[in-house]
């Protein structure tokens, strides 16, 4: 009997090579038998086939243990002791290059036929460059160290219908094939252990799945990637979203917190009033519902512990105009990366828009003065009740090595309606300042507010909580045009504001009764420049109708005044000013881009002192962000279960509509950051590895370990086969595969 | 006759095909399928067959498989099916159906290791956990010894003295995806040994009946009693078919039992399947040098051939049997009805050695060592464990 050993790799095509030569010999009517050890069939796995031939009937069915003949499909099987079993004579037919140090070092003593058969295969076009298929070339080597004729190769090759390359590149290889001894003596046999007992279970290493290198096979690696999850890349304010958020979800307050105040200085009040477009964009969205990123922010500012505050310890001085959220985080900035820093503010108080413009139900003044303090603990110099003109500007360029100037809006757009000595209309931030100044009381007043913006809301219910009997919102657009939070007009409705939408106010008059609000209905026409769609009269007779009213609040925005910049000078954002000698000066905040939110206004902030820090020191701190943002494309949903949004408390309605007292009362589950916690876990953490373990659990081979440093883990690629488990299981695009 | 190079699964299609071609002047055939890791291929082979009157329907699952094969039966069709280890698990239910109703269904088990853990490879511990589901049991241990005894299950199930449906077990990879030779009969040559099938019972249409209804607890003893009569006709139905067989085909396939060097072997080992043959030249070996040593494959092992046995064993002193399964808390399973057989055999010393579970690849070395442990015993024990791996 005749016996052969053949070492390839799944996919080489070694079991069928056991049959191609089992049938050449069956068809000069010997008994064979040809079989493949089968184990998980993965491509690229080292395997084992066999063939055995006879002129008798063959009754052994165990697996061939000491071959006459080894056929090797792949040179990086060749390992020390894989003849060590073979009997003399035989011949080992191996596929290999010109280079013969591997079958010198290890098969001492035998005969050798070598064949380059990955090139012939490859020429031809069998299999793919990467996995060339070579059981039908080396087929022809077999045939030739075996003393087979080619004929008699060719005809098994026909009986199980190989054609064409196949049948080529064995005829090559026949020709090809160098056969020559390697000189030594041959191994001495591996002795049987003579145990002969089962391994204890629970005290002896039963060895378990050999690990084998992965040699030239595999095609592919996994690497690992961080990318721009969407909430990030849409934060104005620039902050690490997913990154608070994941150490909230690890119940590190300090260390979330911490993360907030790497670029924003107003965490709590973000956590309050920011309109979240994180939370807009947030993949989860529509899979349940986004997470609940403003309400883990507010749980982070008030549980987390803020750093020690920074001294100045540079020289050049720099001056801060305005102390709203662009210039508190110009200032905040620029005082951590050691600078002394002097605040100019024309008010009383520091805050800006913070203060005036937004209602306490909103942002409690102590939430603000919190923050604020924490700010002006980094050493700032503060100047309040300081209105700048033109020449102080060119002062302070003087005086200074850098002037930021983040006045926000101060002029508002104003309207005509006539009805003079009848009731004058007061400016929306007016009157929220009025308010907040306690000096307003509108018990049993009918109040119209015109326009839709937060201004718009924030002055409606201001109204209504310093005792208005009704008030109207009108808006010559849609609900789903207005620029305000849509949790604000939401909020505002269930307090009993009213919101007439179409409607645009034409003339204050006298109705005999009192004043009344002449209006005109509206309809939706085609876009403006804006992409809103444009409101044109509706010149139905009916649409014209009468609102009483005592008081007519305007809030229809408001524009920057440049008066304190030189004649001619151009508004960009982050841009040294031209046309002011001594030092740069940079705008920012609404005065410069009106975007109009808090978080613009402190992205804004981190810009500029980023600028300002460059200019003066050469640093260039602006990170590099990676391009890619993962949007849903990247995540696995299947793998998530749906879980609801943690509920958050609220004053009701009746409760909050007379008092100033905060609407938003935080998570519900507690205490110590339960309920944000369990938020947080929520997050999804889109394209950013959060050791979640499902790659390391996953991996076939078990190739991936945990690591400490930043990557989490390591893939031992010397065993790594490629297959792109991991990328698959990974729930979060953070794995991908790249071409060896 | 044409002798061909071939897996073991594809010999089992072929001749699945070749029996359900057979009763295509009758109902016809069909299978219901599913494919499980290692008999797949049987299923593949099946499904891209073209009958001239039947069909293959790929189902759910196994236990939708069996009931494809149940309803089919009762219709009149040849109905045949395959699967292998927790495929046969789930399809239990149906299968316990299938012999109560007394359907001549023929099921290929591909033995594989019931998991977890997960394993592929062979150990009859699924076909043998159907041994008391009214299914005639035969085990394989060649490619043509499974042609042989596929053509043959359907003439012993069908037969009316027996009228039970058939388990044919072959190991899996070792003989399911092995290329050995066999020799295929002719279709006419099948025709002429499988007369169209008829179910006594089976639904039809002129005379409705129903099947499988309530019965009282002397009706069901009555049912089961006449099953256990049936089992014990099936030895001889066997012994016919085998007559008929050579007849036609010109070999004489194996009986219950297949003896190898008993005449006057003092030492006797049973196995089944392809580890049977394996001992083949080990005995050779040993007989060379003088020893009085002997095998028995057990060849089926539902109904239980006792007296075939007894025979067998005749004067021998020692009989070891290698299982290729584990009843845990027991033992090896042929070992348990070799037992029984044997009660008030106080002459012969019976030793168990669970040998190849999981797969374990049994060689000419292992068998060695085991029949030196029996050689040198003075007493039996428990079960023997051998690991194949050392």
């Amino acid at each position: 009997m005749m016996e052969i050993t053949i070492c390839g790799r799944g996919g080489q095509g070694g079991v069928t090579l056991a049959k191609i030569i089992a049938s050449a010999y069956f068809l000069k009517g010997k008994y064979v038998q040809a079989f493949g050890v089968y184990a998980a069939e993965r491509s690229g796995a080292p395997l084992q086939a066999y063939v055995r031939v006879d002129d008798e009937e063959i009754t052994n069915h165990n697996q061939i243990k000491h071959p006459d003949h080894i056929v090797v499909l792949d040179r990086t099987l060749i390992v020390p002791g894989l003849d060590a079993n073979m009997k003399p004579g035989g011949v080992i037919i191996v596929n290999t290059g010109e280079d013969k140090t591997d079958c010198q070092e290890h098969f001492s003593g035998r005969d050798i036929a070598r064949v380059d058969a990955t090139s012939i295969a490859v020429a031809h076009g069998l299999g793919t460059r990467t996995v060339p298929i070579v059981n039908t070339t080396m087929a022809g080597a077999v045939a030739r160290a075996l003393n087979l004729s080619l004929s008699d190769m060719l005809a098994a090759l026909d009986h199980l219908n190989f054609t064409g390359s196949n049948k080529t590149c064995a005829r090559e290889a026949f020709k090809k094939v160098q056969s020559f001894t390697v000189p030594g003596e041959i191994h001495q046999p591996v002795k049987a252990d003579d145990a002969d007992h089962i391994a204890h279970l629970f005290d002896d290493d039963l060895g378990g799945m050999p690990k084998i290198k992965t040699g030239t096979w595999a095609t592919e690696k996994p690497e690992r990637r961080h990318l721009t999850p969407p909430c990030n890349h849409v934060c104005p304010a620039g902050n690490d979203v997913r990154g608070f958020v994941d150490a909230v979800g690890n119940k590190d307050f300090d260390r979330a917190l911490g993360i907030l105040l790497e670029t924003s200085p107003l965490p709590a009040v973000c956590g309050r009033v920011c309109p979240a477009p994180c939370m807009e964009t947030c993949n989860r969205a529509d899979f349940d519902s986004s997470v609940n990123v403003r309400e883990i922010e507010r749980s982070a500012a008030e549980l987390g512990k803020r750093p020690e505050p920074v001294q100045s310890f540079r020289d050049e001085a720099i001056a801060v105009v305005g102390s709203g959220p662009a210039g508190l985080t110009t200032a905040y900035q620029l005082a951590r990366l050691g600078y002394p820093v002097t605040m100019y503010e024309a008010g009383d108080e520091l805050g800006g828009v913070l203060r005036t413009g937004i209602p306490a139900y909103r942002l409690p003044r102590d939430v603000l003065d919190e923050e604020i303090d924490y700010i002006l603990g980094h050493g700032i110099t503060v100047h309040t009740g300081s209105q700048l003109e033109r020449e102080d500007m060119l002062r302070l360029s003087q005086d200074y090595q850098a002037v930021f100037v983040g006045t926000g809006l101060q002029n508002v757009s104003d309207l005509d309606l006539g009805g003079k000595g009848l009731l004058t209309p007061v400016q929306g931030l007016n009157f929220l300042e009025s308010v907040r100044q306690g000096n307003e009381r509108l018990d049993g007043k009918r109040v119209v507010v015109i326009g839709g913006g937060n201004t718009a809301m924030d002055a409606a219910r201001s109204a209504l909580r310093i005792g208005a009997d009704e008030v109207r919102v009108v808006y010559r657009r849609t609900r789903s045009e207005m620029p305000a939070i849509h949790e604000e007009i939401e909020q505002a409705l269930e307090e009993g504001i009213i919101l007439d939408e179409l409607v645009s106010p034409v003339r204050l008059s006298d109705s005999g009764d009192g004043p009344k609000l002449t209006c005109q209905g509206m309809v939706l026409g085609p876009p403006d420049d804006s992409g809103r769609p444009r409101p044109i009269a509706d010149t139905s007779p009916e649409a014209l109708f009468d609102l009483p009213c005592d008081l007519v609040i305007l809030a229809l925005g408001q524009s920057h005044d440049i008066s304190i910049l030189p004649e001619g000078a151009e508004i960009k954002e982050g841009e040294a000013l031209l046309g002011l000698s001594g030092a740069p000066v940079f705008l920012g905040g609404d005065f410069a881009t009106n975007e109009g939110t808090v978080s613009a206004a402190i992205g804004c902030g981190v810009r500029a002192a980023r600028h300002i820090h460059r200019t003066l020191s050469g640093e260039d701190l602006f990170p590099v962000l990676p391009e890619t943002v993962a949007g849903p494309e990247m995540i696995k949903f299947h793998r998530f279960p749906h879980q609801a949004r943690e509920k958050v408390n609220t004053l009701s309605a009746e409760g909050r509509r007379r008092c100033f007292d905060e609407v938003h009362l935080g998570f519900q589950a507690g205490p110590n950051g339960a309920g944000a916690v369990s938020e947080a876990l929520r997050c999804l953490s889109c394209g950013v590895c959060n050791q979640c373990d499902r790659c390391l659990e996953y991996c076939p081979e078990g190739i991936l370990q945990r690591s400490d440093d930043e990557d989490g883990y390591v893939f031992d690629l010397e065993y790594c086969k490629g297959c792109g488990v991991c990328m698959t299981a990974c729930p979060r695009g953070a794995i991908y595969m790249t071409g060896l | 006759m044409t002798r061909t190079l071939a897996t073991g699964n594809h010999v089992a299609g072929y001749a699945l095909a070749l029996a359900g071609e057979a009763n295509r002047d009758a109902r016809g055939c069909c299978a219901g399928a599913y494919p499980i890791t290692p008999q797949t291929e049987i299923i593949e082979y099946l499904s891209d067959f073209s009958f001239s009157r039947g069909r293959v329907v790929l189902v759910e699952s196994e236990h939708s498989a069996m009931g494809v094969c149940i309803g089919a039966s009762l219709a009149g069709a040849r109905a045949f099916t395959a699967s292998s280890s927790n495929g046969l698990a789930y399809m239990t239910e149906n299968i316990f159906s299938a012999g109560y109703y007394r359907l001549p269904i023929v099921m290929m088990a591909v033995n594989r290791t019931l998991g977890p853990p997960w394993n592929i490879w062979v150990d009859q511990g699924d076909s043998l956990m159907m041994r008391d589901a009214a299914w005639l049991q035969f085990y394989c241990d060649s490619h043509q010894d499974l042609l042989d005894t596929t053509l043959m299950a359907f003439r012993v199930a069908e037969d009316h003295r027996v009228m039970l449906p058939v388990i044919v077990a072959l190991d899996g990879f070792v003989t399911s995806h092995t290329q050995m030779v066999a020799d295929l009969p002719t279709q006419e040559q099948v025709d002429e040994f499988l007369p169209n099938c008829l179910i006594p019972h089976g639904l039809k249409h002129a005379h409705p009946t129903t099947v499988g209804g309530m019965t009282m607890p002397n009706e069901t003893e009555h049912h089961r009693f006449e099953i256990q009569q049936s089992m014990e006709n099936a030895i001889s139905v066997l012994e016919e078919a085998r007559n008929e067989f050579e007849g036609i085909f010109g070999r004489r396939p194996a009986g219950a039992l297949e003896t190898f060097e008993i005449e006057d072997a003092e030492t006797i080992l049973v196995a089944c399947n392809t580890m049977a043959r394996t001992l083949h030249n080990v005995i050779n070996e040993r007989r060379a040098r003088g020893e009085k040593i002997g095998m028995i494959r057990l060849k089926m092992f539902r109904p239980f051939p006792r007296e075939e046995l007894l025979k067998a064993i005749g004067n021998a002193k020692r009989v070891g049997v290698m299982d290729r399964n584990h009843s845990p808390g027991s033992g090896g399973i042929f070992w348990q009805e070799i037992a029984a057989t044997l009660i008030g055999r106080n002459d012969v010393l019976l030793q168990d050695y669970l040998v190849g579970l999981g797969g374990g690849d049994v060689t000419p070395e292992n068998v060695n060592a085991i029949i030196d442990d029996l050689n040198r015993r003075e007493s039996a024990s428990t079960p023997e464990w051998k690991d194949t791996s050392v």
